[in-house]
């Protein structure tokens, strides 16, 4: 009897200290928020040397046809698949490239390298687009893949800078923090309480700009409060249901929740109107537009913050064709990419899309993706 | 009256009925079924794409086959008892957290944290254990809840941050070769042969069909059953954490959602392998195959250019198929 008491008051002590911590949800990175204000961002940007990585091998592929592999996070969800019509058509433009998406069905950092490693091994590819689940466990395999001559290219979500030779940078993450936040504040006032629905804590992208957002929110708001993150997946009916769960925790104090991926904010949206309190609680977040649509036309959220996934294909595609062509070296300042025209170079190896985007009620329907 | 009178034709019927016998109940066993529709496989396989059947990628498809292969090593000892554990993915998560924190926030060599990894994932087990054993939980509700509670615990010491930069060395494990094999391959193989030995030639492995069988009588027939059951979730926890420390090595980083969803490909190669659910049935070789069956499908058909969900498809229904056909040929050999 003694045994089995002992054994459950140990379960219990530990399952109490796993829900004892709270995080929130940001990474250990040093962070750059932007001057505060109403202003469209756009700070200086830093010229760093070159530091991607090399490919190896001399052949050189200059006009000749060309087949890409594309593996994003994940496929099946509406912004990887906006990012592989970009691709689609930038292929289609430039008529000597073939791209295919292939991606595992969840966004599992194992899986992703089993399908990069047997596109390698397959041996009839010429370059690799990416969106890394994780930027240090996908480096030894986009490694691999340079030294056997494939030319390596990410966007979205980026690896190791040495493990591919360029990446397409659709924001700044102090941009999208800047815009995030301000947003919130044009709403709710600057002593707004706010709750976080992110993916997971471990999510680079989503762990960068949380921790870019606290940056910013402490020195230019310091007012507000912040109440809690919490972790929803890339999976609706969680998202939903931990909206919910902040509503009714908080109550009153919470005056409005910030959704981090194109899931949770959607989800988060439609937990507010069903509660009935719309104009209560502000939502603003990192969403596709047609998702949101419908709660952007009945009022119930103002603004909607992303940058054009299908730009962000499009420009991965045109840069892995000038690598190819030589028209891109390390050094260069600037990339032309098609219809998007000329791209900077920003810190060393990055090619910045633009400014985020914020889609509101005036011009949301102009978008269809 | 002795049986060459009855049958005159045959000079020395009963050596040349053994030997019928004998390869027809290898060729017809669970394993011998699957060996054919994995050289049915391969050779399909080959066909579709020439850089399926080289060495490179044989040898590379071993290594990343390993991490699932040193876990359904214990697992068929565990199902085998007519046990199950759900918990090994997130034993393997909090392992390789231990591994990352000892490392980089305590400041402990790294040796001594590959071993304080193994050891904590070990007791993960051995808690699995204690409660089936001593609090009769059922093992599928309790490895359920320590599927959540191990996860939990890691994302809670890790802060949900991931440890890097771990020195050049520690990479033999995951990246490494030794006399041109991976290394973790080398592991596999070391742990397949024990666990083959163990369950074939000693007492233990007796035991563990004894109390598959029927847990009652082992008991009463006086086998240390509690005993056995705790050892070889311990052993579970102990191999969960090894892979974790190959895990870490070959992907060169930490976090605490790794291993997420391992115990169903786990699972999946240890049932296809034959290994019966309901225990008293099951064998090392079996695993061993449906972990190589399942493991060049994925591989093969994305060498010959099907996408991953297609894939997913394809290996369901090889997976219903081989036992379809399994079943099928088992009932006419007992009918």
């Amino acid at each position: 009897m003694k045994v089995k008491l002992s054994l459950i008051f140990s379960m219990v002590v530990l399952a109490s200290m796993a829900l004892a911590q709270t995080w929130d949800g940001a990474d250990d990175l040093p962070t750059n928020p932007l001057a505060c204000g109403m202003s469209s961002g756009g700070g200086e940007v830093a010229m760093l040397d070159y530091n991607g990585g090399m490919v190896s091998g001399g052949m050189s592929m200059a006009g000749e046809d060309i087949v890409l592999i594309d593996v994003p996070k994940l496929v099946g969800i509406g912004y990887f698949a906006a990012t592989t019509a970009g691709q689609q058509k930038a292929a289609e433009q430039l008529g000597n490239v073939t791209v295919t998406t292939d991606a595992p069905t969840e966004a599992n950092i194992d899986d992703q390298i089993a399908v990069i490693e047997n596109y390698i091994a397959s041996g009839n590819i010429n370059g690799i687009l990416f969106a890394a689940n994780d930027p240090v466990a996908i480096a030894p395999v986009l490694r691999s893949a340079l030294e056997k001559g494939i030319h390596v290219v990410g966007y979205d979500a980026n690896s190791e800078p040495d493990a591919r030779e360029w990446f397409v940078n659709q924001a700044e993450f102090n941009g999208i923090a800047k815009a995030m936040i301000d947003s919130l504040v044009a709403e709710k006032g600057e002593d707004a309480g706010f709750g976080i629905v992110t993916s997971t804590f471990t999510t680079p992208n989503q762990a960068r700009w949380i921790a870019e957002m606290q940056a910013y929110q402490e020195s230019c708001y310091p007012d507000m409060t912040w109440l809690e993150t919490v972790e929803a997946q890339e999976d609706a009916v969680l998202s939903f249901n931990q909206a919910n769960t902040l509503m009714n925790k908080y109550g009153e104090d919470l005056h409005g929740i910030l959704g981090m991926t194109s899931v949770a904010t959607p989800s988060s949206a439609d937990a507010v109107t069903q509660a009935g309190l719309c104009g209560e609680v502000a939502v603003v977040g990192l969403a596709t537009p047609n998702a949101m649509k419908p709660y952007v036309d009945d009022g119930c959220v103002e603004s909607v913050v992303l940058w054009n996934p299908v730009d962000l294909g499009y420009a991965a595609t045109y840069v892995m064709r000038a690598i190819v062509d030589g028209d891109l070296n390390p050094g260069d300042t600037s990339v032309m990419a098609g219809d998007l025209g000329e791209l900077q170079v920003v810190n060393g190896s990055e090619i910045l899309l633009g400014a985020p985007f914020i889609f509101n009620a005036d011009n949301i329907n102009d978008f269809d993706f | 009256m002795n049986s060459n009178t009855i049958d005159p034709i045959q000079p020395n019927p009963t050596k040349s009925a053994n030997f019928g016998k004998r390869l027809r109940s290898i060729l017809f066993s669970q394993e011998g079924i699957l060996f054919i529709i994995l050289m049915i496989v391969m050779a399909v396989l080959s066909q579709l794409n020439e850089n399926f059947l080289t060495s490179s990628n044989l040898l590379n498809q071993g290594r990343l086959m390993s991490e699932v292969g040193l876990v359904a090593l214990p697992m068929t000892f565990i199902i085998i008892t007519a046990g199950i554990d759900l918990s090994v993915g997130s034993i393997l998560g909090l392992s390789a957290i231990v591994l990352g924190i000892l490392w980089k926030n305590v400041g402990l060599p790294l040796e001594l944290a590959i071993v304080l990894c193994l050891v904590i994932g070990s007791l993960a087990g051995l808690v699995n254990g204690l409660f089936i054993v001593k609090l009769d939980v059922p093992p599928l509700i309790m490895t359920l809840a320590t599927l959540a509670l191990y996860r939990g615990l890691a994302q809670g010491v890790s802060q949900a941050r991931s440890v890097t930069g771990y020195p050049e060395w520690f990479y033999i494990f995951g990246q490494g070769r030794i006399f041109g094999i991976p290394t973790q391959l080398w592991l596999f193989i070391f742990g397949t042969i024990i666990s083959i030995i163990i369950l074939r030639r000693t007492t233990l492995g007796r035991y563990l069909y004894a109390i598959g069988h029927n847990p009652v009588g082992a008991k009463f027939s006086g086998l240390p059953v509690s005993r056995v059951l705790l050892t070889i979730y311990a052993y579970s926890g102990f191999m969960a954490a090894l892979a974790a420390v190959i895990f870490v090595s070959r992907v060169t980083t930490t976090r605490s959602d790794m291993g997420t969803g391992l115990e169903l490909d786990v699972i999946a190669a240890v049932v296809l392998g034959g290994t019966s659910i309901f225990g008293g049935k099951g064998s090392i070789l079996g695993t061993l195959i449906g972990l190589i069956l399942i493991q060049l499908l994925k591989n093969g058909l994305a060498l010959s250019g099907v996408t991953s969900d297609a894939t997913i498809i394809v290996i369901g229904t090889v997976l219903i198929l081989a036992i379809l056909i399994n079943n099928f040929v088992q009932s006419r050999r007992e009918g």
